[in-house]
């Protein structure tokens, strides 16, 4: 289909900050995100004719984007390629949740010890646990977590079946509840006790702030 | 209509679908129906709400000015 110049710009500047915030997830570097998005603006003026409905324009750049990444990715031979988008892993993180660590069924408290550990996690530990996520991973979580496109658009965007989404995606937070956990336990959170030994833990607040460089941020 | 019956391990294998909006009405109705009934899994379900919603928090900030200028200076010369 034609698309107009002021639609093309207007779409645009409405995604920017979506676009900005995969791209610095994508590249870990503020300034390869900036020329991502760039080259990703520019790919998509001139593959214009190549969107089929104005409803597709998010989807459609997206994977504009996720084409433009992975083609750098490949151009630049001294950086191994074994982290590709495509790649499905397999792994023993599908069905962690820090919810089987420390939920403690007798508790009727009104914060109880998992609703705690989530509210006392920093942002700091959100993005360093992010930032450790295999590639293929992270980008399906910011993807749908952070982004919140659908399961159809995500397959759309990254080429592969919705089911593949639905797995990856669940394998992917699995794996990140994982490194937060392990995070926490390097701070001294345990796992669940009969007696409720973790419930103090993870009840007390700032279970995983009580380091030395963290004094400031908020959560 | 007859609403299936589903145990904990039906729901918890959909949770996420669930809470990603990814289900049919009748599917959803059938999950809150177990949910509230049973404790277990409508506590697992309150927790990785909280937990998507926390990593959601993450969410890209503004956008640099730079970047900003850089993309409109583009825009305008199509």
């Amino acid at each position: 289909m034609a698309v107009s110049r002021e639609f093309f710009e207007c779409q645009v500047l409405d995604l920017l900050g979506c676009l900005h915030g995969v791209a610095r997830r994508l590249t870990c570097h503020d300034a390869d995100a900036e020329d991502l998005v760039a080259e990703t603006v520019e790919r998509a003026w001139r593959a214009r004719d190549t969107l089929h409905s104005e409803e597709a324009f998010r989807s459609w750049i997206f994977r504009i984007l996720n084409n433009t990444f992975i083609s750098e990715r490949r151009r630049q031979a001294a950086r191994p390629q074994t982290a590709s988008l495509d790649c499905e892993e397999e792994d023993d993180e599908d069905g962690f949740s820090i919810f089987e660590q420390l939920h403690q069924p007798f508790l009727l408290w009104f914060s109880t010890p998992e609703q705690a550990f989530v509210d006392g996690l920093l942002r700091a530990d959100l993005e360093r646990a992010l930032a450790r996520l295999p590639e293929a991973h992270r980008v399906i979580v910011v993807l749908s977590d952070l982004e919140e496109l659908s399961y159809a658009e995500i397959a759309e965007m990254l080429g592969i079946p919705i089911g593949t989404v639905r797995s990856r995606l669940a394998r992917a937070r699995g794996k990140l509840q994982k490194i937060l956990w392990q995070q926490a336990r390097a701070y001294g959170l345990k796992a669940a006790q009969p007696g409720g030994d973790a419930g103090e833990h993870a009840q007390r607040p700032g279970a995983l702030q009580a380091r030395p460089n963290d004094h400031g941020e908020g959560s | 209509m007859t609403r299936p019956t589903l145990d904990c391990e039906q729901v918890i294998a959909q949770i996420f679908d669930y809470l990603d909006h990814e289900l049919d009405a009748e599917r959803v109705d059938a999950i809150e129906h177990h949910l509230h009934q049973c404790k277990s899994c409508f506590s697992r379900k309150e927790f990785e709400q909280r937990m998507l919603a926390k990593v959601g928090e993450l969410r890209q900030e503004a956008v640099p000015d730079a970047l900003n200028e850089r993309i409109r200076g583009l825009l305008k010369r199509y």
